[in-house]
């Protein structure tokens, strides 16, 4: 990837429709002023806090991974580091700052992580992450390189961890690790305070171990008080247990029709448990389960079993039916005391104080025959959704002026940006398709002044050919020059790939070889034959693929019978093999000239034949880029501060997600020239639900280019002298440098390029007694925009203004 | 007159897609579980390992196979204990300088078990998936797609990890193979420039050697020998894997055909109905 200096000012248009946010975790910062969520989409929000109200509004999306978001945990201890690492269930790892949402490093590991927690130990000046997930052992991370320092191996009984907890036992040196596996064995490992000895290869091994029978615990949480009692929630009880000897003191079931998803002490003789409902259960525990009462580890009794005193609901949870369970954490506020966060699949949060009863009040509760525990309202409920209502105006969307008041907005769904003609081509949820100057229609959004008043500005064309949604849209000229350039293709809902011509707005043909909605549109690449090279390829969601061709107007080969949704596309144009991955990791070669399916690939073989695909991409300058994991594009992208692969991988990123793409191969040569211009547009869209929203990505430098090279063409060579723009004698310098050595030659020369300029000026005067309608002159403009461009791109390699100043002569 | 007909016939045809999409929530959707939830029990059994309530790993006999090599290279006799190799007899020839060929012999004792962590982790994610039908089955019934489509997702996902650990073992590079815990198992211990690895690519264990030589000064170059065998259980392990995923995705494309229609739940309303039934007679 170029590694672009050029300053680039991303300005995003989210559009009157809040993107969807759907919370797989939670987590607060230590300042409480920043929380966090995770979704499944793979994005994660950062939401402003105030920490005394509790007030918060979403202040930035931070865009990277491609899979669910697992777990958030403290980057470091120290206030002025407000850093988060994250992780995802493809083994993605990032370290971000809070503060500018910046990814400081990244990571992908074979190893997936279900639960991280930060730990300061002894020995360690800030924390570690011990993580544990799909793998036997525990490893410890360290937060700001995201590298693996050292691991927790079992000698017996070797299973995936379910659950862990690292605590410092009082008064002593060393830091205890308690694991417990998905079979329910739980082990005790010491780590050192002198860790000398510790390296990356030898693991150090538990200590003890004993069977417990508590199977795929969520989470194993100690008592900080005393360190004696522990907690252990499994989806169908939570149990006490004796950290001595780890024998069963009490055990609970969950509600009906609920399980229990998290735990925490709240005190000694407290606990608060919550349910995949979203709901938080308050209990007060038998006597047996208080290390200083005198009762502690006796048998647990019939008459104190734990007694149910609050709950933390909400009257609307039980209304609305969630599509996951959502994510909660506890939290103790220093201005609010006990805090119980919720982050559900709706991108709502919600916050509860924990209430806090004296004792006395819970035994006189407790004897009450008719005692119903009370029920608490969260006291603070928002979400992104809120937030967006709340705005006034509402958040500006790129199109915003085709709505019509009293009406709710269409849907925008597909969208791609045509540099060359400074045109925007919007497809939107009715199958509808809008093309409209782009400059103008930003111009409308983002600034005051007299063009709002006037009416239907700017002109727009509409493209009318779909029926429903219409999700990709492609440009192939855009791609490949050997395109046609009027060729604009669209995909929709209704299973049909349309061609139109852009220019004229007309509909060219309509394919009809799909039985599912297109998905996603592509380019094959440049060295494929000749017949491939006029075909688009496109996927549907029946998991087909099809080449139809623009010239031919018909589909030329199809792909279909895959099993599982298609993920990737590559090609072996020399071996004429069109190579479909599947979601499955099944590959099928499809031979493009015949339409066979020459083999399915499973396992190894079938990553080997995608790699092959890719260095064979790389050995040849044209080849594509395929649909490499955008993540490790836009990871590089991120260490590189290059906003190019950034925008480039997040789009791939997030349509590969959704899998409703269309195709941006571009290869390196065409990052290049996007960055010549000082306006992309780039659609944004977290999720297959959401409409687009809208990148404006402005190249400072391609602009200042831009608007010096419009003033210099205006300039006469006096005014640009005048201005020490240009002098004379840096032109004689160049002059001498393109003297001829033989005065004859030079002299020859001159007359040639007088007698050129003569008939030249025979031209233009003929022309001109023709032209009565003014025609020349707009020629004439159309060149001067041309010789802008040139002197421009001129510039932009280092070429003074001479060059203008020699054209100028010219001209007079 | 046409028009009426043109109506009735759309809101005819909407209503029964209304039909189609509850009977799926309400019916199709558990009675697919249900046989997914069949398959899987019949998959985690498979597994000579304490999975999911299955008791039978615990007299689970140790299973003995030969690996062998066509050119003699490599010989090795070893027992299968759950998902460690719990005893092994390698014997391998390797091509030394001079022309020479050393036999070597090493062995895998039952107190030091070799680790098939492939084995513990595919268990595992079927485990996985389970729990998540298990989740389900106490829910009377879903109201909307995406519930149900989330829940796919993650029993996908689980099946999906459980299967890829077996047919595509992580690359390792020779320095980690030596480093690697699992090394330690060997007695007595081989030369610095050997090493082993046992893994599990589709139904077959995989013994490979690799031999890194120092040749002319800087290059070093990688032999590897390998002999394999076929483990007869994995085999079906893999079967039912596939036939689960593909049970799996073809319920999750049948719900995503209903969630183009973002407004059907099981009680909306007939309110949107037409809208509905235009897109889908444009379509069929």
């Amino acid at each position: 990837m170029s590694a672009g200096t050029n300053l680039v000012v991303p300005v995003v248009l989210w559009g009157k429709h809040p993107p969807t946010h759907c919370i797989s975790c939670i987590f607060l910062s230590a300042d409480q002023r920043t929380l966090v969520s995770g979704c499944y989409d793979g994005q994660i929000c950062i939401w402003h806090v105030d920490p005394s109200t509790f007030k918060m509004i979403p202040r930035c999306l931070m865009v990277g991974h491609t899979a669910p978001i697992l777990c958030l945990a403290n980057g470091s201890i120290v206030m002025k580091n407000n850093y988060i690492v994250s992780s995802s269930e493809n083994g993605e790892m990032c370290l971000w700052d809070l503060v500018d949402g910046k990814c400081r490093e990244v990571v992908k590991l074979p190893y997936v992580h279900t639960n991280v927690q930060s730990y300061k130990m002894k020995s360690s000046e800030d924390v570690k992450l011990f993580c544990n997930g799909y793998y036997a052992e525990i490893f410890v991370m360290d937060p700001f390189s995201l590298e693996i320092i050292f691991s927790l191996s079992s000698r017996e009984k070797s299973d995936w961890i379910s659950a862990l907890y690292v605590l410092q036992p009082a008064k002593r040196e060393e830091d205890v690790v308690l694991g417990l596996t998905v079979q329910g064995t739980v082990k005790v490992w010491t780590i050192e305070a002198s860790n000398d000895h510790i390296s990356e290869n030898e693991p150090i091994f538990e200590n003890e171990s004993k069977i417990i029978r508590c199977l795929n615990a969520i989470s194993l949480i100690c008592c900080s008080q005393y360190q004696r009692t522990v907690l252990i929630v499994c989806s169908k009880y939570w149990q006490i247990y004796d950290a001595g000897d780890f024998s069963l003191l009490c055990s609970v079931a969950p509600p009906f029709r609920e399980r229990w998803f998290g735990g925490e002490f709240l005190s000694v003789d407290r606990v608060l448990v919550w349910t995949d409902e979203g709901k938080g259960y308050l209990y007060f525990l038998p006597a047996n389960c208080i290390p200083d009462n005198k009762e502690f580890h006796k048998k647990s009794n019939k008459d104190d079993a734990p007694f149910l005193y609050c709950t933390l609901s909400d009257a609307q949870i039980e209304k609305q039916p969630l599509a996951c369970p959502p994510a909660m954490r506890y939290y103790h506020s220093t201005a609010l005391g006990k805090i119980l966060l919720r982050g559900d699949s709706e991108g709502a949060v919600k916050a509860w104080i924990v209430p806090e009863f004296p004792i006395e009040e819970i035994v006189s509760m407790k004897s009450r025959k008719d005692f119903k525990p009370e029920r608490i309202q969260p006291f603070i409920s928002t979400s992104v959704s809120k937030t967006w209502k709340a705005i006034s105006p509402p958040p500006v969307g790129i199109l915003d002026q085709l709505d019509v008041n009293d009406q709710p907005s269409i849907k925008l769904t597909a969208s791609i940006y045509l540099p060359q003609q400074s045109r925007l081509v919007v497809g939107r949820e009715d199958g509808s398709i809008i093309i409209i100057p782009a400059t103008q229609t930003v111009m409308l959004q983002l600034l005051h002044g007299s063009h709002q008043q006037y009416e239907d500005w700017p002109p727009h064309q509409v493209l009318l050919g779909h029926v429903g949604r219409v999700n990709c849209l492609l440009y192939p000229n855009h791609t490949h020059s050997r395109y046609d350039k009027i060729h604009l293709l669209s995909g929709g809902v209704d299973f049909a790939v349309c061609l139109w011509d852009l220019y004229a707005g007309s509909l060219l043909h309509r394919f009809c070889v799909h039985a599912g909605e297109i998905t996603q549109l592509l380019v094959p690449p440049n060295n494929t034959s000749a017949r491939v090279q006029r075909c688009i390829c496109s996927v549907a969601s029946d998991h087909s693929v099809t080449l139809v061709s623009l010239t031919e107007r018909k589909c030329v080969v199809l792909a279909s019978r895959h099993l599982f949704p298609v993920v990737t596309i590559k090609w072996r144009p020399l071996d004429d093999f069109m190579i479909v991955g599947c979601s499955d990791g099944t590959v099928y070669v499809w031979q493009m000239e015949t339409g066979h399916l020459d083999r399915v690939l499973h396992g190894i073989a079938a990553e080997e034949v995608l790699y092959a695909c890719d260095e064979n991409a790389n050995n040849s300058s044209s080849g594509e880029s395929g649909l490499a994991n955008p993540a490790v594009h836009f990871f590089r992208g991120l260490r590189h501060r290059n906003i190019n692969a950034i925008r480039h991988a997040t789009q791939r990123g997030i349509h590969q997600l959704q899998q409703l793409h269309h195709s941006k191969n571009q290869d390196e040569s065409e990052h290049q020239r996007t960055r010549a211009f000082p306006l992309m547009i780039q659609g944004l869209r977290t999720n297959p639900k959401d409409p687009e929203s809208h990148i404006l990505c402005f190249d400072i430098e391609a602009l200042i280019v831009q608007l010096l090279s419009e003033e210099y063409s205006a300039m006469s060579p006096g005014t640009l002298e005048a201005h020490g723009l240009i002098n004379s004698t840096e032109y004689e310098k160049v002059a001498a440098l393109t003297k001829s050595a033989s005065p004859d030659a030079h002299k020859k020369i001159a007359e040639f390029f007088g007698r050129v300029k003569d008939k030249a000026g025979d031209m233009e005067r003929i022309l001109k007694e023709k032209d009565k309608h003014g025609i020349i002159s707009k020629v004439k403009e159309g060149a001067e925009n041309v010789q802008t461009k040139i002197q421009a791109k001129a510039e932009s390699i280092g070429i003074k203004p001479m060059f203008a100043d020699k054209k100028g002569k010219y001209n007079i | 007159m046409q028009n009426n007909k043109v109506a009735d016939s759309e809101n005819e045809e909407a209503a029964c897609l209304q039909k189609e999409f509850e009977w799926i929530l309400t019916e199709e959707v558990h009675a697919v579980l249900n046989q997914l939830h069949i398959i899987l029990v019949e998959c985690v059994k498979r597994f000579p390992l304490p999975l999911y309530g299955n008791d039978s790993a615990n007299n689970v006999k140790q299973e003995k196979y030969v690996l062998t090599s066509p050119p003699d290279q490599l010989r090795t006799v070893i027992s299968v204990n759950g998902d460690s190799i719990a005893h092994a007899d390698i014997q391998f020839r390797v091509q030394r300088a001079h022309q020479q060929a050393i036999v070597y012999r090493t062995y895998i004792q039952n107190e030091n078990p070799w680790k098939l962590n492939q084995l513990l982790d595919a268990g595992n994610h079927v485990q996985e998936a389970l729990l998540h039908i298990d989740n389900i089955e106490k829910r009377c019934s879903f109201c909307s797609s995406e519930e149900v489509l989330h829940i796919l997702g993650k029993i996908l996902g689980c099946l999906q990890r459980g299967r890829t650990c077996l047919i595509v073992p992580h690359k390792k590079t020779v320095d980690e193979i030596i480093k690697s815990g699992n090394m330690k198992c060997l007695f007595p211990t081989l030369p610095d420039d050997l090493a082993i690895t046992f893994y599990i690519q589709s139904h077959k264990l995989i013994l490979a050697v690799y031999q890194s030589s120092t040749s002319r000064g800087l290059t070093t170059k990688c032999d590897v020998y390998q002999a394999e065998c076929t483990i007869p259980w994995l085999n079906e392990v893999l079967v039912l894997f596939t036939v689960a995923l593909q049970l799996c995705q073809q319920l999750k494309d049948k719900i995503c055909v209903f969630t183009q229609y973002k407004d059907f739940t099981v009680e909306s309303k007939p309110r949107r109905r037409s809208s509905v039934s235009v897109r889908m007679a444009d379509k069929y």
